[in-house]
């Protein structure tokens, strides 16, 4: 694009991959049907040709029903746990320019008790005391963003500080800008911007993953997964199913469609962080 | 209090109360949640007798009586019986198996993430590799276990569970906890990131042109910082632990926690998760003692300097 700021130019292709990328995690799970379609055993490990796009499963189920209802089950969880986390790092970088310092100190002391929790410990306590009718990846999520919370206010306060701090709304306040401007304008939306989403979009891909993984290891346990109802199939569901490839079973395209689908968050993911970083 | 001593004595202070944070979460859970606390414990339709269950358990006398008869008991290394998971077996007796596996485990990755931070703070290792490293890091630990498991069973099919298999299982699972989830690329982007910093300062570069070494310069000023990130880092590795352990199938105290949570072994949960907020603390403990010692040597004058 000749002409053009460097900065803008280099945005371009990751935010568009990290737009396609988003849209394709989040909106095929609004399509999800609620149940599996019934058996076809003439299409049991059928290939994508045979079954487009995915091909089946042991059943002749489509694949594609399963990478949708995975999208269903982290899509909202996933989301609502990267937005606190880009709350409450916002409001840590916020804290500290607004120069408290007692407070800065109690949220050191809590962030240094939360932030030594190995966070999957915690998840599993969580997992465990909820009741079974209550059990789902929401409040799982909720707790890995309140858990990887420390972390981003320790950022996002790192970058305020970088600024100046306090010193930094003065000088613009100096400078005639009201305290709404500096606070949202140039600290939140031109400064913590960057470390704020990346920070969101690690916990959306680290919530995806988790899922991945707790479901995976209910699986490979015979048990019922914590994130999700049984009746529901997750990406772990089809890495489970792509594993016995090396057992011989020819499902092969339910690996490639599983280790796809993991690959995608994660370019997702780098995407936005180029997309939001600084000039 | 100065600032400086600040950091080190709220670490300190939370690694005293840590490994007392999850059993009090979990009693507070139990307490908090809608029902009686027995029947949270041991659904009616799994249990019978709910009362006599909560009288053995602790759980007839308030959320104050359950936590303090628990903690009283496994300071003195009393973590009561398996309620589920093996019913019967004393919990201390699962943890004694489990610790050194889970220990040898987080060790071997963590080699591999000093090794890294060596070879990032000399620059032995070149900045050339950290994008290969940062898209080895994008896998997620259950995939590298995956692959790992897969490599075993290719390799060694029903002689997977030999001393020699387990050996390697042990070494692949490391490899894998090494590798997931961005922690040995981001120990090196970290260390790499904090020292080139530091070697931009102009003490060192004086440092330099007086024919001294970088590193003996700037690592007192960076210590603090890197206790920082390796106890992170460490943790995270903790955490993975419970993942490859699993699909693995090595019987660690991250595998002994998962087994616990599924058969809803309130007794081996509790201990399990005790041991890793224990493991925890120490780390926070060494953290807070490294910045101690690295505040106690920069202030004193260096040698030959008189004052």
């Amino acid at each position: 694009m000749p002409g053009a700021p460097a900065g803008r130019v280099n945005r371009v292709l990751p935010a568009s991959l990290a737009a396609a990328g988003l849209a394709l995690l989040l909106v095929p799970g609004f399509f999800a049907p609620e149940f599996l379609s019934e058996p076809d055993m003439a299409n049991a490990f059928a290939g994508p040709g045979a079954v487009p796009p995915f091909g089946a499963d042991q059943r002749g189920r489509p694949l594609l029903e399963y990478a949708t209802q995975g999208a269903w089950v982290i899509a909202l969880p996933s989301l609502v746990a990267a937005l606190v986390v880009m709350a409450l790092s916002t409001v840590g970088g916020l804290i500290a320019c607004a120069g408290g310092r007692h407070v800065q100190t109690v949220v050191q002391i809590i962030s240094e008790i939360l932030g030594a929790l190995p966070r999957l410990v915690v998840i599993l306590v969580v997992a465990l005391v909820l009741p079974r009718d209550g059990r789902g990846l929401l409040p799982i999520a909720l707790t890995w963003a309140f858990l990887s919370a420390p972390g981003a206010i320790d950022e996002a306060s790192a970058v305020a500080a970088r600024l100046g701090g306090s010193r930094f709304v003065e000088a613009l306040r100096a400078h005639g800008f009201s305290r709404p401007r500096i606070y949202l304008v140039h600290l939140v939306a031109f400064n913590l911007r960057p470390v704020v989403v990346r920070q969101g979009v690690e916990t959306f891909m680290q919530v995806t993953f988790l899922e991945i993984a707790l479901s995976y290891l209910a699986v490979v346990s015979n048990q019922s997964s914590f994130t999700h109802a049984d009746s529901v199939q997750s990406w772990a569901n089809l890495l489970d199913l792509g594993y016995k490839v090396v057992l011989g079973v020819h499902s092969g395209h339910a690996l490639a469609l599983g280790l796809g689908l993991v690959a995608l968050v994660a370019v997702t993911a780098v995407a936005v962080t180029h997309a939001v970083r600084a000039r | 209090m100065s600032a400086r001593w600040l950091r080190p004595a709220v670490r300190l202070g939370a690694a005293l109360v840590l490994p007392f944070v999850v059993p009090g979460l979990i009693t507070g859970l139990i307490w908090a949640l809608p029902g009686d606390p027995a029947s949270i414990i041991c659904p009616p339709e799994l249990c019978s007798g709910t009362e006599a269950l909560a009288e053995r358990w602790n759980l007839d006398k308030g959320p104050w009586h359950f936590f303090s008869s628990w903690v009283s008991g496994a300071l003195t290394g009393d973590f009561g019986n398996s309620w589920r998971l093996q019913q019967g077996i004393p919990v201390a007796e699962l943890l004694e198996e489990s610790i050194p596996t889970t220990a040898a485990l987080v060790s071997l990755g963590l080699l591999l993430l000093i090794l890294g931070a060596t070879g990032a703070a000399t620059r032995w290792l070149p900045a050339k590799l950290d994008p290969v490293l940062q898209a080895v890091g994008l896998v997620p630990a259950v995939v590298m276990a995956m692959s790992a498991a897969a490599a075993l069973t290719i390799g060694y099919g029903v002689e997977q569970y030999s001393d020699q298999a387990n050996l390697l299982r042990l070494g692949l699972g490391a490899l894998a906890l090494g590798l997931a989830d961005a922690a040995l690329s981001g120990t090196v982007t970290g260390v790499r990131g904090l020292m080139e910093s530091e070697r931009r300062q102009r003490y060192v570069q004086m440092a330099i042109l007086r024919g001294e070494g970088t590193l003996s310069n700037a690592l007192p000023n960076t210590l603090p910082a890197l206790a920082g990130q390796m106890r992170a880092r460490t943790l995270h590795l903790l955490s993975g632990a419970v993942v490859v352990e699993v699909v693995l199938q090595i019987n660690g105290l991250g595998d002994l926690l998962w087994g616990g949570t599924l058969a809803q072994d309130f007794g081996v949960v509790l201990a399990a998760s005790f041991g890793f907020a224990v493991l925890s603390a120490a780390l926070l403990l060494l953290q807070a003692l490294v910045e101690i010692g690295t505040e106690l040597h920069v202030r004193r004058s260096p040698g030959g300097v008189v004052a």
